[in-house]
């Protein structure tokens, strides 16, 4: 049992270690983020103009609004999945992970966490910017309205499509056209999802109660559960050649 | 003295199947401590793959790999400790200083110590004249010195076994020069085992005690580096 303990603790620190070392990677290549919220923010602005320029004067629907949040946000995930092995395998970085004595799963997990991590850096960004861009019609959300819809509405979402990403980084990192795998293999996978979400979305910013989002919720929640069960199934596949 | 030497790693059989195309086919050979095995052969021979499974990169389709008296498959995470990969390909951070990726790959092998790690690196910096670059980040080193950067890495890792896949690709002759001083030295000072998987037959020659030859995933020659010369190894490719 003790074995066991101490064995939990190393995989721990090493999880922190491989986290620490892809922020810090990251950090370093800040030029990459900015260019994909440069793309997010310029996707919202020509959506919203757009609108504006045939519904003059009128507020954005919350369902139009939470569609083009969205949208952006499935984009946004291709690149940063791009980021987690693709790269690291064109640069052979890759093989020093895996010839290490690091598990799979603590690798992938690790992985699943920076992609979570940047992806609601990103999402807290572009969602601030379409607030004051697009001016959907929501009625004044209280704290705790406000706090359910992050928690619920953006954080277990991005859990989701977080896990769905690094699958799929993982899956695609040996094929020869990867930029043809990556979005051909994520859609089937993220297509169950997208409807739950945007009615997750919508009835959240509409102010309903949280027994109104029960069966959207559980979905999620059971699709995230699989898609990780998938992760660390096939995590000694996954990552040898 | 003995002259018994203690056989670190074994192969049996070992197979490498892509579709119907075999990389490796039954590829059968043992190493001692403290040896150098030069493996060559022409290009798409199987060399890389060899490294590779080695390394714990690939698994094989078939047959197995002892390692220190341990089965690779049932140990891969105690064996991995002991082998340090060098591959034509690096494994460095370019975006990360020396320090960084040093102190990164350390954690990674559970053997980082804060109090000894800063005296550690400055030893190696010093060794191999990295000094002033250490707190530069690695997209800034000339091939070079991302390969010494490399044998670092491998160094304060403290492994057994050391693998090369085409450490010389890309180097020019002085320093190729001083990377066989370094591995002489590693195998003779340190007690390393070396894999050195190459295209330069002259630097395998030099350094090798025994030599692997492959041709198309299959052992054409193994042998002690006295029994097999120049002209023989070349009439392999």
């Amino acid at each position: 049992m003790k074995t066991k303990k101490n064995s939990s603790k190393s995989d721990l620190k090493l999880f922190i270690t491989i986290l620490q070392k892809d922020i810090k990677s990251e950090i370093r290549q800040i030029n990459d983020i900015f260019s994909i919220i440069l793309f997010g923010i310029i996707s919202i602005f020509i959506f919203s103009s757009s609108y504006n320029t045939i519904n003059l004067g009128v507020l954005m629907p919350i369902e139009i609004f939470v569609i083009q949040i969205w949208l952006i946000i499935f984009f946004t995930l291709i690149f940063i999945m791009i980021k987690l092995f693709v790269q690291e395998k064109e640069k052979g970085t890759l093989y020093g992970l895996t010839s290490s004595p690091v598990s799979n799963s603590v690798l992938l997990i690790s992985k699943v966490v920076f992609c979570f991590i940047l992806l609601s850096f990103i999402e807290l960004i572009l969602i601030l910017f379409s607030f004051f861009i697009s001016i959907p019609s929501i009625q004044a959300l209280n704290f705790n309205e406000f706090l359910y819809y992050i928690m619920i509405g953006i954080v277990l979402p991005t859990l989701d499509l977080s896990i769905c990403g690094t699958l799929v980084s993982a899956l695609s990192m040996y094929s020869k056209n990867k930029s043809f795998v990556l979005p051909l293999l994520l859609f089937p996978i993220i297509l169950p999802i997208t409807s739950p979400i945007m009615s997750l979305n919508i009835k959240l910013l509409e102010g309903e109660l949280i027994s109104m989002i029960v069966i959207e919720l559980l979905f999620l929640m059971a699709h995230a559960i699989l898609m990780f069960s998938i992760l660390i199934f096939v995590s000694e596949e996954l990552l040898s050649e | 003295m003995s002259n018994f030497n203690t056989i670190l790693l074994e192969c049996d059989n070992i197979s490498k199947q892509y579709g119907f195309f075999f990389a490796l086919n039954k590829i059968s050979f043992h190493l001692d401590e403290n040896s150098i095995l030069g493996v060559i052969g022409a290009n798409g021979a199987g060399k890389t793959t060899l490294i590779k499974i080695l390394a714990g990169l690939t698994s094989p389709t078939s047959g197995k790999i002892v390692i220190k008296g341990k089965n690779y498959k049932a140990n891969d995470k105690s064996i991995k400790q002991i082998i340090g990969t060098i591959t034509n390909k690096s494994f460095l951070y370019e975006e990360l200083t020396i320090y960084e990726n040093l102190k990164f790959f350390s954690k990674l092998y559970s053997i980082y110590d804060k109090s000894t790690f800063k005296d550690k690196i400055d030893y190696y910096a010093k060794k191999f004249n990295l000094s002033n670059w250490i707190f530069e980040p690695i997209s800034n080193l000339s091939t070079g010195m991302k390969q010494k950067v490399e044998i670092i890495r491998i160094l304060i890792q403290n492994p057994s076994i050391l693998l090369l896949d085409e450490p010389f690709s890309g180097l020019d002759f002085n320093t190729i020069k001083l990377l066989v001083k370094i591995l002489i030295e590693l195998k003779e000072k340190e007690n390393l085992t070396i894999v050195i998987a190459t295209h330069k037959i002259e630097v395998a020659q030099e350094i090798s005690d025994k030599i692997l030859i492959l041709k198309r995933g299959k052992i054409s020659k193994l042998a002690p580096i006295n029994e097999i010369d120049k002209n023989e190894i070349e009439s392999y490719f």
